[in-house]
């Protein structure tokens, strides 16, 4: 090959000096996008801003199941990975990028940026509340590091960002198994109960069928209900060291929420009939998390911080956790309606029984 | 100090935000907008819309009545709800117990979070931090006005 240099033609060699051919094509730039040059925005160069031209497409079937790199000169012959989510709508999500790049920007320490010295001697039922609640916390929360960990390797490489979403996401929950098992030991305390029925709804979100039905199981339900007892963090933290582990999962638990949401609407919006799968996913769900929310050990844990110990836990605790209850489910249906999904006269939620009022919802979805 | 009934004093905390980057840049960059509704006795409601983007805050405006709903999301209570906030901000350099904007919304008693879209109100969530942060610079003002 001769590369020309201004006015100079440089001929180049065909041959290695142990004999090897010499590809030279890559110097002439193999695709129409060469010298299109991104604008980094003010906060610096974004997938977004990079999402240009041919790089930015993102095919509903794309042609090859390789990792080949979205937007270069791919080998026809570039072999198959086997992945077996290779649909658009089987993975992505309108906000994927946003929320990739809100991850990287909002990673946060549980060893540097929790004042773990700040933490005072509690009242032996709080403390032990505390410690049961940070027990269940640490065992569940490595289920949403373990399922996108199952089906990203059978994603298609084409869906790059969605893939690398859940990396973060796999990484936020790492963080959030390690810090409720630091806060749980922290203290004095220690890790306390784990009971059975806690691992078969674990296990049932992993065993789900089709990545769309577990990611509704996780997203949009365990998610959804852990962003809320993370938000319960404000009342039920006896100190402010709790209080900011539970405001800093609770941002990245929203994130997760939000992928998940968004990703269930591109999924029926592609394939109503898709819609069907995802119903008998939460049919069963929705009954195993009324089952976890109810336990007698987090339901009792969770009744006394809220009272601030047993003593009230009677005239103060449970309302409290009836009142909150409403307001998880109220925020499930909601985020379930806004996906596409009406799950109003399908749910097997006591939702009379807990007050939710159901003309705030336009009961529209499939 | 401005009153907090005045567009000025979310002025203050726009500029004390814009100013301080590095306080805010440990949280993330934020990409929402939030509305403010403060419903006074006398009837003089105000409605603010902070327009929150990067590490910063552009500059607040007010609203008329219905215009919240072009929001993500927004905050509505009582004056009196929102001056304890604030009270509780400046006399302890930053919300304490339930006076953190999570725990009132949370309740919702007093300060509710209102949205049209699920997802706009989950914004709320997702940059709370950011949130809290921008209402605690009340902190700050009142420690360089005293």
């Amino acid at each position: 090959m001769a590369l020309v240099e201004g006015h100079t033609e440089r001929k180049l060699p065909t041959e290695s000096s142990l004999g090897q051919p010499l590809d030279w094509e890559w110097l002439r730039g193999a695709k129409s996008e060469w010298g299109m040059k991104p604008t980094p925005s003010k906060r610096g160069l974004t997938m977004m801003d990079i999402a240009q031209g041919s790089y930015g497409v993102i095919e509903d079937h794309p042609k090859y199941r390789s990792m080949a790199p979205r937007g270069a000169d791919i080998d026809d012959n570039t072999p198959d990975m086997g992945y077996i989510l290779n649909h658009k709508s089987q993975v992505w999500a309108e906000n994927v990028m946003e929320l990739y790049e809100e991850a990287v920007a909002r990673q946060w320490s549980s060893t540097r940026d929790i004042p773990w010295n700040e933490l005072r001697e509690l009242p032996s039922d709080i403390e032990h509340a505390m410690c049961q609640l940070c027990t269940v916390l640490t065992e569940i929360e490595m289920i949403a590091t373990d399922l996108p960990a199952k089906w990203m390797w059978r994603m298609n490489h084409h869906f790059l960002e969605a893939k690398m979403f859940l990396s973060t996401q796999i990484m936020d929950e790492a963080r959030h198994s390690d810090v409720f098992r630091k806060r749980a030991l922290a203290n004095g305390g220690g890790l306390l109960m784990s009971r059975s029925g806690t691992d078969s709804l674990l296990r049932s979100i992993l065993e789900a069928k089709t990545y769309t039905q577990a990611s509704a199981l996780l997203h949009l339900l365990g998610e959804g209900f852990i962003l809320d007892v993370f938000r319960q963090g404000e009342l039920i933290a006896p100190t402010h060291v709790e209080k900011k582990i539970f405001r800093l999962a609770m941002q990245d638990e929203a994130r997760h929420v939000a992928y998940g949401t968004m990703h269930i609407r591109q999924a029926i919006a592609a394939d109503p009939d898709e819609a069907e799968e995802i119903h008998e996913a939460l049919d069963h769900g929705e009954k195993l998390f009324l089952e976890l929310g109810t336990s007698p050990t987090l339901s009792t844990a969770l009744a006394v911080l809220l009272a601030g110990g047993v003593e009230h836990i009677e005239d103060k605790g449970f309302p409290m956790q009836d009142l909150l209850a409403k307001k998880i489910f109220t925020s499930y249906l909601a985020r379930c309606e806004r996906a596409g999904l009406n799950r109003i006269e399908r749910t097997a939620l006591p939702l009379e029984a807990l007050g939710i009022d159901l003309n705030q919802f336009d009961q529209t979805g499939v | 100090m401005n009153s907090i009934k005045d567009l000025a004093f979310f002025q203050s905390l726009a500029d004390y935000m814009n100013d301080h980057p590095d306080t805010f840049e440990i949280l993330g960059e934020v990409d929402m907008t939030m509305g403010i509704i403060m419903f006074d006795p006398a009837g003089e409601d105000l409605r603010v819309c902070l327009p929150f983007e990067e590490l910063g805050c552009a500059s607040p405006t007010t609203m008329a009545a219905g215009q919240e709903t072009g929001c993500d999301c927004w905050l509505e209570g009582d004056l009196a709800a929102w001056e304890t906030m604030f009270k509780n901000i400046e006399a302890g350099d930053g919300a304490t117990g339930r006076q953190t904007i999570s725990s009132l919304t949370l309740v919702g008693e007093h300060i509710e979070v209102h949205g049209i879209d699920p997802m706009g109100i989950d914004r709320f969530f997702r940059f709370n931090q950011t949130v809290q942060q921008f209402f605690d610079g009340a902190g700050q003002l009142a420690l360089s006005n005293s």
